[in-house]
């Protein structure tokens, strides 16, 4: 019983993560997802880094069921209940539109058609206290009609059921009561305890459309790993970066929604404590896509909601920012001015460079005419790379904008490069924190090709690319912790503030948490809970939640001044302004319970040297440079760019003027002049 | 010469900086009409009031935050703008709108030389007009609060305790309006801040050429979009209901426009005098609803800059309601706007038919009730506008209870938010069925919103479109048209449209439909059913089906 496992199942591949506790040493490796079945998928993972699955003392994993569900719009058939007068509540979806200048607008495309939304009597006011009783009559019958044309799940959200979830919890019960345990049951109030009906519906539909699928591929895992006679803890990544036991993922499945892409912020949150840096710009590059996140103090950025596909989610959920500007980005010419992005070759036909048919150029075509890309090391030496076919379509696009071709392919990167340094920026705008304090870590198979440009861009100073920088994500779960978010609704005015009230709501918050966190298997002296406080200025939106020193912090004296001025520190480095004298309220309260497992020890192995590296020529600043190609492994000492250096899964490119070391924790350390 | 590498990094972070603008004005501010309503537009101009990055929550204030800094330097000479000082603006004749927009805007200096510009315009809740939050029945600017502009707001960096005094002695929520304020100073510093990183990496001299190349860039898409279309003389014609003092007269809005090679002329001169109420618009204004036509139809790929609607000429009539002089009312100054949109696509669909779409349910549709709430004391204004039906085009049916075009991408108030800030109940909330108008495709429908009052409320409704609903094209038929009833089925039933400041008692109920879109194409094989119920949503159906 020694290894820890990490897998993060991915569209096309599954990657894995080993540390052996006993010898201290990481291995990764990748296996083919199989989308069919993604269990098999995830035992054949296994076999690749572990001889005897007994030897498994703790798994944890990332899994994409419920997103794929979602894209794939192949979820379960959802019948929801709504309110008396409010049946139209998630088709009118706040009928807002996110593109201006467009006649032909179209909303998302709901996950329930209306005609499976059923009305159901019972109203509270804005306090949750009753006005008109549940109709349990109603109740009845939606449940027979659940039953009779065999729905899978049923989702209920009531008006005010997260001031008062009596009328949900009444109807829950009927409706367990007439359809058994085999449909799934979603109360809104249970998936949130924040108010607007509307994101509140969006997000127990989600959880119903999502979870029986969820489920069923959770209780797969669990059944071949007790076939195989054993009992391991299967944890699951939440879509807030901390873990969960697979029996809690059944209950709320839809907290694992993006349990993937989350393990690079977690990795990023790993990677920042092993630096000792307080903050880290955690970038994600692959072949089409470009996710952004940030992790802040030391703590990963996690919003209490996100829009997934165009749905509205409230959860505690990793900020993670998509940029269309990835290796497939498409560059083109308009009306003289060159473009690169937002549209992307896509797998299909893929950049020029893949050979399969594809003739405009993308990012990765300018890298591969740049000689940047080693064609040996290309996508883990998986496929063959047509160096002329990129050649080919980046001299085509520089004739048609005036450029010498690698001019233009140089400019395709800056471009690109500029781009996503821009998006980062807005991102720490939104902050109130400024990059050139960060440390930027880069991931996935493109990102450290492109990350010392960016860091540049930014005035970042230092690149960190990590070990097996295309399996950070289930390394980042590997490090992360046991989490469990919960929250109680809590508006006050200061005025109506009752500290001691407040104090005890806290105490059985904390209660609660560690209970939770008792259940997933936490020992008991490595539980803490922390607790925080949404608050605003009254007539403000937006809150800031702000952290509490104990649960019994607001009975203490002088607590509201104490709190207030917390408040206006937080909303002067987030706004740039406060308003000291003016009335704030509060609106939410927090406790998060987080359970630490024994981290995995950085252990690095030994450099083997390498006598000979191979030496190409790779543009830089329109001149070639002759640039050695080595391998991280053999990486030893400081190192001078220009260098390449490759590994399995990504290629770091070290420009002219920066300086990389490998260092204790085995980080490529790039040193990004300015 | 400028290459396209260095023009399209500077063009990228140049709009790149409009939007950290944006983030920082929506996330700062104080009031749901802002981060919620997004009634607001942020714009980084060059030395000469050229747009080289905007970001805009309201599509009509496309394009026109300009003026401001423009018309301060025409009265003030060229020599007025210091480092540290900002403006502020709400003049209806000069920015065109309400005097509740409030345009916040800076010079910015790179290495001691003026370099450009950066403005933020957000609606304050209350300028202390005669109502709260606004009239609906002012017949004069006077009645409409306080006028400002160009005035200094910050001097060397400094509030200016003078105005900053005035403005908290003539509004009625002076702690959110300056929080607002500084919200936008905020966001006016941020694009200093931004424009004099771009200036200070590049050099001005490079930020200028490639500032030359991108505007003609987007000219040239422009005019080659304009030269596509077929010479010739395009009108389209509607009325708005009324001005809501004399309610028995609709107003005329006429539209030609005139497409000749690569240039467009749009004449607005045809459409009614300046009115007694407050429907008049500054020419500023105008010209922006036009704009949001032109780039619904021509342009809408195209990036917005100072090379923007150059080949576009917009002709008004001084003394019109769509080119108004003080002292006429201005608060609602959008609706022929809306209007106005609609016509300019109506106008060109015969030329255009694979962008336009038929007439959408009209504008604003708001609904405002405030009082002092009984439960904490206080006063309190509720605002709202309504979704309705947007019409339908030729391959797809109008989308259902969607915000209209002015209103750009306001979300609704939620039950839960507003049942909780203000003392009313939301009792039904649901579609108008068989309100889109009939066709080969249909209109979208429009909505129901039922309230009932908890406590005595002053009641505003602004419902319009009645006279002129929305249109079907090629044979598709209008959608219904608004309709308000004041206690419907009660001993006090009343149908209304447009009321300002009625009492209305705790437990009347008040119920609100708007209109839904205009269909497309004969209605032939397409029968549109005036009764009740639900029918299936209209994007699962099969055309003619």
């Amino acid at each position: 019983m020694s290894y820890r496992v990490a897998m993060d199942i991915g569209g096309t591949f599954t990657d894995v993560v080993c540390y052996d506790e006993k010898t201290g040493t990481v291995v990764a490796a990748k296996a083919s997802t199989t989308p069919h079945d993604l269990a098999e998928g995830v035992f054949a993972a296994l076999a690749r880094v572990v001889e005897d699955p007994a030897d498994i003392a703790y798994f944890v994993h990332g899994t994409t069921q419920g997103l794929n569900a979602l894209l794939e719009r192949k979820g379960a058939r959802v019948l929801l209940l709504a309110g008396a007068g409010a049946g139209d509540v998630y088709h009118i979806a706040r009928g807002n539109r996110d593109r201006m200048f467009d006649l032909r607008y179209r909303k998302p495309e709901p996950l329930v058609p209306r005609e499976d939304v059923m009305e159901i009597g019972g109203r509270l006011d804005w306090r949750g206290h009753e006005l008109v009783p549940l109709d349990e009559r109603s109740v009845r019958r939606a449940a027979r009609r659940a039953r009779d044309e065999g729905f899978d799940a049923v989702a209920v959200c009531l008006l005010f059921a997260h001031a008062d979830p009596a009328h949900e919890l009444r109807a829950g019960e009927i409706l367990r009561e007439e359809l058994g345990d085999e449909v799934m049951i979603v109360l809104s109030h249970q998936v949130s305890r924040e108010w607007r009906e509307y994101e509140r519906t969006s997000s127990a539909v989600l959880e119903a459309y999502t979870g029986p699928v969820v489920r069923r591929y959770l209780a797969e895992v669990e059944r071949r790993f007790a076939e195989r006679g054993l009992t391991v803890p299967v944890h699951v990544m939440q879509s807030s970066g901390g873990l969960v036991n697979a029996a809690y993922a059944r209950r709320r499945p839809l907290r694992t929604l993006l349990s993937g892409p989350v393990g690079g912020t977690m990795g990023g949150v790993a990677a920042a404590r092993l630096l000792g840096r307080r903050n880290v710009i955690c970038v994600d590059m692959g072949g089409t896509s470009f996710d952004v996140s940030l992790v802040v103090d030391g703590r990963p950025d996690v919003s209490a909601e996100a829009r997934i596909e165009g749905h509205p989610v409230l959860m505690p959920i990793v900020n993670l920012h998509t940029i269309g500007a990835g290796g497939g980005s498409l560059a083109y010419a308009e009306a003289g001015a060159l473009r690169v992005g937002p549209e992307s070759a896509g797998a299909v036909p893929g950049p020029a460079c893949y050979g399969r048919g594809g003739t405009r150029p993308t990012v990765t075509d300018a890298n591969v005419v740049l000689g940047r890309v080693d064609p040996a090391w290309f996508a883990g030496g998986l496929m063959d790379l047509d160096v002329d076919a990129a050649g080919v379509a980046v001299a085509a696009l520089a004739d048609e904008v005036g450029l010498d071709p690698l001019s233009l392919a140089e400019g395709v990167c800056a471009v690109a490069n500029a781009k996503m340094a821009q998006a980062i920026r807005t991102l720490t705008v939104e902050h109130g924190v400024e990059p050139r304090d960060f440390a930027l870590v880069a991931f996935g198979g493109a990102g450290a090709m492109h990350a010392a440009f960016i860091a540049r861009e930014l005035g970042v100073s230092e690149v960190v690319i990590p070990r097996f920088p295309g399996a950070f994500s289930a390394w980042g779960m590997l490090e992360a912790d046991v989490r469990r978010d919960l929250t109680h609704p809590y508006f006050r005015q200061q005025d109506a503030l009752d500290g001691a009230d407040m104090a005890g709501r806290f105490a059985a918050l904390a209660a609660e948490a560690l209970d939770a966190l008792a259940e997933q298997g936490v020992p008991a002296d490595r539980r803490r809970v922390e607790h925080a406080v949404d608050m605003r200025y009254e007539g403000q939106d937006y809150t800031l939640t702000i952290p509490l020193r104990a649960a019994g912090e607001p009975a203490g004296p002088g607590f509201l001044p104490e709190i207030s001025a917390r408040f206006a520190e937080a909303h002067t480095g987030r706004y740039g302004h406060a308003t000291p004298e003016a009335a704030v309220e509060f609106v939410m309260l927090r406790s998060t319970g987080l359970g630490s497992f024994p981290r995995a020890a950085a252990g690095v192995p030994a450099a083997h040297g390498e006598a000979a590296p191979a030496v190409r020529d790779v543009i830089f600043d329109g001149a070639a440079h002759a640039t050695p190609v080595l391998r991280r492994a053999a990486l030893d000492g400081e190192l001078t760019g220009p260098a390449i250096v490759v590994e399995e899964t990504a290629t770091t490119v070290i420009p002219p003027g920066c300086l990389a070391v490998v260092d204790d924790n085995g980080f490529l350390i790039v040193k990004v002049d300015q | 010469m400028i290459d396209p590498v260095r023009t399209e990094i500077i063009r990228c972070a140049l709009v790149q900086a409009a939007e950290d603008m944006n983030t920082t004005l929506i996330r700062s501010s104080y009031t749901p009409v802002i981060y919620e309503g997004k009634d607001c537009a942020v714009a980084l101009l060059d030395r000469d009031h050229n747009v080289l990055g905007q970001s805009s929550g309201l599509p009509i204030f496309l394009g026109n935050l300009e003026v401001c800094s423009r018309e301060t330097e025409l009265r003030h000479g060229p020599d007025v703008w210091r480092e540290g000082d900002i403006w502020l603006l709400n003049d209806s004749y000069i920015g065109g709108t309400h005097l509740n927009d409030v345009t916040v805007y800076g010079p910015i200096f790179a290495g001691g030389e003026l370099a450009g510009f950066a403005a933020s315009r957000a609606h304050w809740i209350d300028v202390g007009s005669k109502d709260p939050g606004g009239s609906m029945d002012s017949t004069s600017i006077f009645q409409e609060g306080l006028r400002l502009g160009p005035v200094k707001a910050y001097e060397g960096g400094r509030p200016l305790r003078d105005l900053h005094e005035v403005i908290a002695a003539n509004v009625r929520f002076p702690h959110a309006t300056l929080g607002d304020l500084r919200a936008q100073v905020s966001c006016v510093m941020m694009g200093q801040r931004r424009l004099t990183e771009i200036i200070s990496r590049w050099g001005l001299e490079t930020v200028l050429a490639a500032r030359d190349e991108i505007f003609a860039q987007t000219e040239r898409m422009e005019r080659a979009a304009i030269a596509a279309l077929p010479d010739g003389v395009y009108q389209a014609g509607g009325h708005l209901d009324n001005d809501g003092i004399d309610l028995g007269t609709p107003l005329p809005v006429n539209v030609t426009i005139t497409v000749s090679g690569e240039s467009m002329r749009v004449d607005l001169t045809d459409c009614a005098d300046q009115a007694l109420g407050p429907v008049n618009c500054g020419a500023a204004q105008a010209v922006a609803a036009v704009r949001v036509g032109y780039k619904l139809l021509v342009s809408g790929d195209v990036p917005l800059n100072g090379g923007s609607f150059r080949p576009l000429t917009v002709e008004t009539r001084p003394g019109s309601m769509l080119a108004a002089r003080s002292p006429a009312a201005c608060q609602y100054y959008y609706s022929h706007l809306g209007l106005l949109i609609d016509l300019v696509v109506k106008a060109l669909a015969p030329v255009m038919p694979d962008r336009v779409a038929a007439a959408s349910y009209g504008d604003s549709m708001i609904v405002q009730f405030c009082g002092t709430d009984p439960r904490t004391g206080k006063p309190y204004v509720s605002q709202e506008a309504t979704v309705g039906g947007w019409g339908a085009w030729d391959g797809g049916d109008g989308e259902t209870c969607l915000i209209n075009n002015v209103n750009g991408s306001l979300r609704d108030m939620p039950i839960e938010v507003l049942e909780t800030l203000f003392p009313v109940r939301v009792t039904r909330y649901e579609t108008r069925h068989g309100s889109g108008g009939a066709g080969r495709w249909r209109g979208g429908d429009g909505v129901v919103r039922e309230y009932e009052f908890c406590a005595d409320v002053s009641l505003s409704l602004w419902f319009e479109r009645s006279v002129t609903p929305a249109w079907g094209l090629a044979g598709g038929e209008a959608g219904a048209p608004p309709r308000v009833i004041l206690n419907p089925g009660g001993a006090g039933e009343r149908h209304v449209l447009k009321v300002n400041a009625l009492p209305v008692r705790a437990g009347d109920v008040l119920r609100c439909e708007t209109g839904g879109g205009g269909g497309y194409g004969p209605p032939a094989h397409h029968p549109v059913s005036e009764a009740a119920g639900p029918i299936p949503s209209a994007r699962h159906r099969a055309p003619g089906g």
